[in-house]
């Protein structure tokens, strides 16, 4: 199984690569003071089933939701929150449709489910599964976070040697 | 030649991102109709004149490559362009997709890949697709 390091390194590419083509915005792995205080504030998953299951969670700071829905949607979409969480569920989907291949290959057939939006202070995880990568970034003035939980084990045959 | 296209997603914003899309690569579009699967896709094309279709694959419903395998049993649709649009990145299922006819995008993807795709797919022109004002002064050889 690849360790956490190996796939949060992997996450880290695929959710900056997501960003910068989808939503026209690049992630900054320094964080600035104010972006290390801006709040998570919506958070969406996407379930996964395959190889293995588990689940994309990606969350962000409310502050850049205008601009990510501006950037993907046109300036009509900015003002209209439940796009804006729906554009950000969009962004989680394409990463967890491109961060699977890489971790367990490109023959691979994974299932994903449509993206959630998760209420405040509903647990991210399925019990208390630890994340198996993790990574943060600064966005314009606030932040986002990915984190991927598998549940249970990767089996040794699926998975593929991690970027 | 305005092109009649066809969107099928269950994402209403992804839907919306692919629409705007086209809208800003220089596309002659006719009618730009939408369908959330791939059975509410194929109801559309038994009623409209589509000239492409842009296909998803992981759609609740009938998926993206039940579609397109209806779509390519049928006498009536099956020479329409198809380009799918997806996140999905199993070799397997995009060598099925491709021996069905498909051009793949993955998502994410830039405008001008979209285009360059559109472009091949359809045999359009650069002069039918920017129009030919557009071609006859990028040909000028004028320098920027």
């Amino acid at each position: 199984m690849p360790s956490t390091m190996e796939l949060s390194l992997s996450l880290s590419q695929t959710t900056a690569a997501t960003f910068e083509k989808l939503a026209l915005l690049f992630p900054e792995q320094e964080l600035s003071p104010e972006q290390e205080a801006a709040p998570l504030d919506v958070t969406v998953s996407v379930d996964f089933r395959g190889p293995f299951t588990g689940r994309l969670v990606l969350s962000s700071s409310a502050s850049i939701l205008p601009e990510i829905a501006s950037n993907m949607l046109g300036e009509a979409g900015s003002r209209q929150p439940p796009l804006q969480r729906d554009a950000l569920g969009e962004l989680a989907n394409v990463i967890c449709g491109n961060l699977l291949p890489a971790i367990a290959g490109a023959e691979a057939v994974f299932h994903l489910s449509a993206p959630r939006v998760h209420d405040a202070g509903e647990s991210q995880s399925r019990d208390d599964d630890a994340p198996s990568g993790h990574v943060q970034f600064g966005v314009e003035a606030g932040r986002v976070s990915t984190t991927l939980y598998v549940f249970g084990a990767i089996p040794a045959h699926a998975h593929a040697t991690v970027a | 030649m305005a092109f009649n296209v066809l969107v099928v997603d269950d994402s209403a914003v992804m839907r919306q991102m692919v629409v705007r899309t086209l809208k800003m690569s220089g596309l002659p579009l006719g009618t730009v109709l939408e369908a959330g699967n791939g059975e509410e896709g194929l109801y559309v094309l038994q009623d409209q004149w589509v000239d492409l279709l842009l296909l998803d694959i992981n759609m609740p419903v009938m998926n993206g490559e039940e579609m397109l395998r209806r779509i390519r049993a049928s006498p009536e649709l099956e020479k329409l362009p198809v380009i799918v649009v997806s996140t999905e990145g199993s070799e397997t299922r995009l060598a099925a997709l491709h021996e069905l006819g498909a051009a793949i995008v993955r998502k994410p993807f830039a405008p001008e890949t979209l285009r360059d795709t559109i472009i091949r797919i359809t045999g359009v022109s650069d002069a039918e697709y920017y129009g030919a004002v557009a071609v006859a002064v990028a040909d000028d050889g004028g320098d920027f």
